[in-house]
């Protein structure tokens, strides 16, 4: 449990350190929530399955481009441990990039 | 001392571990979905005192006490002794050194890091009189305690090296990652330079208790793979020289470097101790424990300093009198209470202390939330209840994009704080840790939250 308690925590001051990217993808969220739940008729369950495709796009770009974005690269990946890691970050990104799509796909998919 | 104690009678006892897991546990959700700065022990009454604690340094040791016991104490009177304004992240020296960080990336401002409602002393601690309990600064102002944490750091002898000069790393092709963090970015200057055109490049380790001893070994892996990166390995020859008869003192450790170097091409000379270094020259003098020296050109050497305890400590009473940490003046502490063994209102936390292991930031991680758990024991007349293990890590690099994520303790065992990690395994998990996890953990360790 007191590795969860340092993840957080160190999920805490990465934030701080990349303030302005955190805070413009939260506000970005708001406000295209906002908006898809201002103009009535969005078609929120629709949107959920490509939002998700979305997400798994941008889950593996994130896996392949971030190996070398780190200064590192496949030939690095030593065990399961690396692999593992490297799908979670991947999907994390890939979790906001679904997160931001669903509003605009619910939208777009108006009923 | 318990007159300095007014506490809740109801107040329960509650095992600090499982305090730290519960609290853990139930401010995930909340961080989870806030990403705020949440404090474990908020929900804790603070235990009332009227105690006066001195706190000597303002290192990651130091302000890590500092945040805890301000937050778990109401009414001590909390004072850090110490000049620096730019705290530097240590750790970050050899990703500097070696040409994966830039310099800019490993100071911050102490200002920011010290708590609110503690006072700041400028000056450093010029003396010790732990008969009077009391400190006096290099200004002259002695400053009275009920509690005394020793959290200095360490002294680097460089003195001890005929010849040395530190102004000169960078140049010539000398290099030191210790000193500062110019010293480690001049030496990432004069790497980038060795490694254009290859050459002998000699890589050194003392006999005395260094703080991060895994960064000699990093430095010597990082170094091959510059040369390999730049194509002059194989007109360059790197070998390393240990004062000592291993290159770590852990055995399996150990091993597997010196495995790694072998099939890397670099030979080791054991018990080959760095005595002179002429910088003009490029020319360095090793000695046998005999005295037999021996002169060895170089087109780029890595100084590592012997290491002490600054003199205010090691002149004083409070370093050890005999025995294996006496040489360095190390602080006589007890290796599990890490409370001094003749005064008992004084604990040690980092470099300073004269323990077998642990001069590592991830030392402080884990032993600062014991001594103060184990200060506050002590505040409310209690005998010290937490025990350290001599817990040390080291994200040992070997080279760029992987490193070993090595734990160990005082008994020499290999402790990962996962199981599903290998400490000996090349893993790119371990590179991430080192480049871009690691320094968030260790501000959530100076603030006292981790």
């Amino acid at each position: 449990m007191y590795e969860i308690w340092l993840t957080l925590n160190i999920l805490f001051e990465l934030s701080l350190q990349y303030l302005p990217a955190v805070i413009g993808s939260l506000t970005l969220w708001l406000v295209l929530m906002t908006i898809a739940a201002a103009r009535g008729g969005a078609a929120w369950r629709k949107a959920l399955g490509p939002a998700i495709a979305i997400g798994i796009v941008v889950t593996a770009i994130t896996f392949f481009v971030t190996p070398g974005m780190t200064q590192s690269s496949f030939a690095n990946m030593g065990y399961w441990v690396d692999w593992g890691n490297l799908f979670l970050y991947a999907a994390a990104f890939g979790a906001v990039g679904a997160a931001l799509a669903w509003p605009i796909v619910a939208m777009r998919r108006r009923t | 001392m318990k007159d300095l104690l007014k506490r809740s009678p109801d107040r329960p006892a509650i095992d600090p571990e499982r305090r730290r897991l519960l609290l853990g546990a139930s401010a995930l959700p909340v961080a989870a979905g806030l990403g705020l700065g949440l404090h474990p022990h908020e929900a804790q009454a603070a235990l009332k005192t009227s105690a006066r604690i001195v706190i000597a340094g303002s290192g990651l040791a130091g302000l890590a006490a500092a945040n805890r016991l301000a937050r778990e104490l109401d009414g001590a009177k909390i004072t850090i002794v110490d000049r620096k304004e730019i705290h530097n992240y240590q750790p970050g020296y050899t990703l500097v050194a070696t040409g994966v960080w830039p310099v800019g990336k490993v100071s911050d401002r102490n200002v920011d890091l010290i708590p609110p409602g503690v006072e700041w002393v400028r000056e450093m601690v010029a003396e010790f009189d732990p008969e009077k309990n009391a400190v006096v600064t290099d200004g002259g102002r002695p400053i009275q305690y009920d509690f005394l944490i020793v959290a200095t750091g360490l002294h680097m002898d460089f003195a001890l090296i005929e010849g040395m000069d530190v102004a000169a790393i960078g140049r010539n092709g000398l290099a030191s990652v210790y000193p500062s963090p110019q010293a480690a970015q001049a030496t990432w200057q004069a790497m980038d330079a060795f490694r254009q055109k290859g050459g002998k490049a000699l890589m050194t380790l003392p006999t005395t208790p260094l703080k991060c001893a895994g960064a000699p070994l990093k430095m010597t892996f990082m170094v091959v793979d510059r040369l390999v990166q730049a194509g002059t390995r194989e007109k360059s020859q790197v070998s390393f020289h240990s004062a000592l008869d291993n290159v770590f003192s852990v055995p399996r450790v150990n091993q597997e470097v010196l495995e790694r170097w072998k099939k890397l091409d670099v030979p080791v000379h054991f018990l080959s101790k760095l005595v002179a270094v002429d910088i003009g020259a490029r020319r360095a003098t090793f000695a046998s424990p005999e005295g037999e020296r021996t002169g060895h050109d170089y087109d780029f050497i890595h100084v590592v300093p012997p290491m002490r305890a600054p003199d205010s400590v090691k002149n004083s009473p409070l370093s050890w009198k005999a025995g294996p940490f006496a040489a360095g003046g190390w602080l006589e502490v007890d290796k599990e209470t890490l409370r001094h063994r003749r005064f008992p209102n004084v604990f040690g936390i980092g470099d300073i202390n004269g323990t077998a292991k642990g001069k590592t930031a991830a030392t402080v991680k884990k032993s600062t939330p014991l001594v103060v758990q184990n200060l506050i024991d002590v505040i409310a007349g209690r005998e010290p209840t937490q025990r350290f293990d001599g817990y040390t890590s080291c994200p040992l690099l070997v080279r760029e994009g992987a490193a070993l994520l090595i734990e160990f303790d005082y008994e020499n065992r290999l402790i990962p704080s996962l199981p599903a990690i290998d400490p000996l395994q090349d893993s790119y998990f371990a590179w991430v840790m080192k480049i871009r996890l690691l320094k968030p953990a260790y501000m959530a360790v100076a603030k006292g939250r981790v």
